[in-house]
């Protein structure tokens, strides 16, 4: 059945990028207009706005499954689409939407339930032999099983949250005695995040790469893959940097992991786009860590090299047409990385860095492609997560895609808050990182600094410095303005204080 | 007449204690080697504030400025420095060489949060690496640690209370 109006329940970049897939194929969409962003740049691309800005409580509208539906209901919207985050893997909300008629852009609540279960998935896995790391039979419920299941597993192990994903509730604990304390933090921070304590644990693999496979399923059964993404540049399990293809895998392994990606899928006769993650350590073995039953935050890495737009391909999936693909029409070709340029400050541990976008540009060369909800004036916010923009650079090869990734990001200016971008001009200029030899470890282990910068960089610093003193004391007709907080020299200076967070 | 007319030469010492010397005063330009290069301090309705260098320009933010001490965004990175005078700078250095070496550590919150858990009283020993506090962020649990061995003399941190990035959580006696 064709799908005519979609709702957005979701913002930024991600409720941009399903609005052009929308509108391509000429699909109308629904936006939310929020309290918290109600000028977001996101608003601007839907056909409709849902004014949803007088509702001024906790939990986002993206979060209350009984507002969603009664506002795609009200708007006439027969399909949601929930991007990723917020509800894209709640089994409820999925049922919900199916209960009112109302189609639900992503795969069935039955595959979203048993892979978001991350016991229920592992169960499933074991039956169909597929390699995993050894763990516990179930969910931990306190300290003394903790203790007893590693024990028996060896140390180093790892504390998940059953319900978890984004890193969120995850601990590795090396010994014993940080049981009781890792144990207690990783299940408050599993409550908090996802409502659900519970918590189960698996053995460590010491410096493995991260490499995840997308997968396409039809409801008529057919299941594909699309390749690999590599994702192991990664700080305290947030992804900060992806890559298609990885360089880590040849044509056989790429089979031979693609083909049980596939199995596993088949497991839970998904449907929609979906991505099945691996652990692949040095010897090259694998292993099966989890399935996410959403469109990623780095989907577009394999749009670059497939050619194939996959929230056309969900839409068209969620409409019930068959896959027109098969897996021998998967071609990659050339490579692609991914840039989260994030409002964090590198120099403090990537610590969040709310605060307003004064000015930005990006790069506008045929080898980049810019997904953003952030335009001048937008404000991020510590409400949601810190993204600026994701920068998908493509070349024919990996080494082109690195040099074409260090003149982009020369390129990208942005001013109000600090980013993640002087993280990214280290990265591309590492010998490691060229190498492709970089694991999880990467950014605790094999780097001194986080960010780049020339000694001239830091001298021109110390020439603004001294400029600004220099005004400030030493010229007779300095201008001294007083403020609560001391002296001002010049407008511009007075500019940042004004929106200082 | 101002007597800091007279001076003739400035200096930005960095917070890792890099030296750079100007002479006053300032120009617009910067020798290295043996050719000079313009700077320029740039404003634009497009770019915000800039410094214009070699043809490039890189985005400047001035974050704090407090007397003589100022940081710096300069292309997505912060700089600490203190402007000295020659003669500043001459009492400094007699400052320093009298002073205690047992210093004070204050443990600053690196980010905007929610204090979740405090696990040391005024009187503890700490180790270096040794977990203090949990400092909750974006839905995130992160484990302050000590950076230093030392006696902790104040908490100012309380489970259950927002801080500010750089609130001072705790301040610990070096060993």
């Amino acid at each position: 059945m064709k799908i005519k109006k979609i709702l957005i329940a979701n913002r930024g970049e991600i409720a941009i990028r399903v609005m052009k897939s929308a509108r391509k194929m000429k699909i109308g969409t629904v936006a939310i207009r929020t309290a918290a962003e109600p000028g977001a740049m996101y608003l601007s691309f839907s056909d409709e706005i849902f004014d949803n800005s007088e509702d001024v409580s906790d939990i986002p509208v993206f979060l209350d499954i009984d507002k969603l539906i009664s506002i795609a209901l009200k708007t006439g919207s027969d399909a949601i689409h929930p991007g990723y985050g917020f509800l894209s893997e709640n089994a409820y909300f999925a049922q919900k939407c199916f209960d009112n008629k109302i189609t639900f852009i992503g795969p069935s609540p039955d595959s979203i339930y048993k892979m978001g279960n991350k016991t229920i998935a592992r169960r499933l896995a074991l039956k169909i032999g597929i390699p995993m790391v050894m763990g516990s039979a179930g969910n931990i419920s306190d300290v003394e099983e903790a203790l007893t299941a590693a024990s028996k597993i060896g140390y180093p192990v790892i504390i998940k949250a059953a319900s978890g994903g984004g890193g969120k509730g995850m601990r590795i604990v090396r010994k014993e005695e940080e049981m009781e304390r890792m144990f207690s933090t990783a299940s408050k921070e599993a409550e908090k995040a996802f409502n659900d304590p519970s918590v189960f644990i698996e053995k460590y693999i010491e410096n493995p790469k991260h490499i995840e496979f997308q997968i396409l399923g039809d409801t008529k059964g057919n299941i594909i893959h699309l390749g690999e993404r590599e994702c192991s540049i990664q700080r305290k399990h947030q992804k900060l940097l992806e890559e298609a293809p990885s360089c880590a895998l040849d044509s056989s392994l790429r089979k031979e992991m693609g083909d049980i990606a596939v199995q596993i899928a088949r497991a839970v006769s998904y449907h929609s786009a979906g991505t099945v993650e691996f652990l692949l350590d040095s010897d090259k073995n694998f292993y099966f860590m989890e399935m996410n039953t959403r469109i990623q935050v780095e989907h577009p890495v394999t749009e670059a090299i497939t050619g194939i737009d996959l929230i056309e391909q969900q839409i068209r999936i969620a409409e019930g047409e068959p896959l027109s693909l098969k897996q021998e029409d998967i071609k990659l070709k050339g490579w692609a990385i991914e840039c989260r340029i994030n409002a964090e400050d590198v120099q403090a541990g990537f610590a969040p860095a709310p605060g307003k976008i004064e000015n930005l540009s990006m790069p506008a060369d045929p080898y980049v492609r810019v997904d953003t909800g952030i335009e001048p004036g937008s404000i991020i916010l510590t409400t949601f997560d810190s993204m600026i923009a994701k920068l998908i650079i493509t070349g024919k090869d990996r080494k082109e895609a690195i040099k074409n990734c260090k003149m982009a990001l020369d390129k990208v200016w942005i001013k109000g808050t600090k980013t993640t971008l002087p993280f990214f001009r280290m990265l591309v200029r590492n010998q490691k990182f060229q190498d492709g030899t970089f694991t999880t470890a990467f950014i605790e282990k094999d780097i001194e600094k986080y960010y780049l910068n020339s000694e001239y960089e830091e001298m021109l610093a110390a020439w603004l410095a001294t400029k600004l003193f220099v005004e400030e004391n030493l010229l007779e007709d300095s201008i001294n303005v007083d403020f609560e907080n001391g002296k001002e020299m010049s407008p511009w200076l007075l500019n940042k204080r004004i929106n200082q967070f | 007449m101002n007597e800091n007319l007279k001076i003739k030469k400035l200096y930005a010492l960095s917070s890792e204690n890099r030296k750079f010397s100007f002479s006053v005063p300032l120009k617009n330009k910067i020798r290295i080697g043996r050719r000079d290069y313009i700077v320029q301090l740039k404003s634009d309705e497009k770019y915000g504030t800039y410094i214009l260098w070699k043809n490039r320009k890189y985005p400047v933010e001035i974050v704090r400025s407090r007397q003589n001490k100022y940081e710096i965004l300069f292309n997505d990175i912060s700089y600490t420095f203190t402007v000295e005078t020659p003669f500043s700078l001459q009492r400094m250095k007699v400052i320093k060489s009298t002073k205690d070496v047992n210093e004070l550590e204050s443990l600053k919150a690196p980010m905007p949060g929610k204090i979740i858990d405090v696990f040391v009283r005024e009187g503890s020993s700490v180790l270096r690496g040794e977990p203090l506090v949990i400092l909750e962020a974006m839905k995130m649990q992160n484990e302050i640690l000590s950076p230093v061995n030392g006696k902790v003399i104040i908490v100012s941190a309380k489970a259950g209370v927002n801080v500010m990035k750089d609130d001072v959580l705790i301040e610990i006696k070096i060993d």
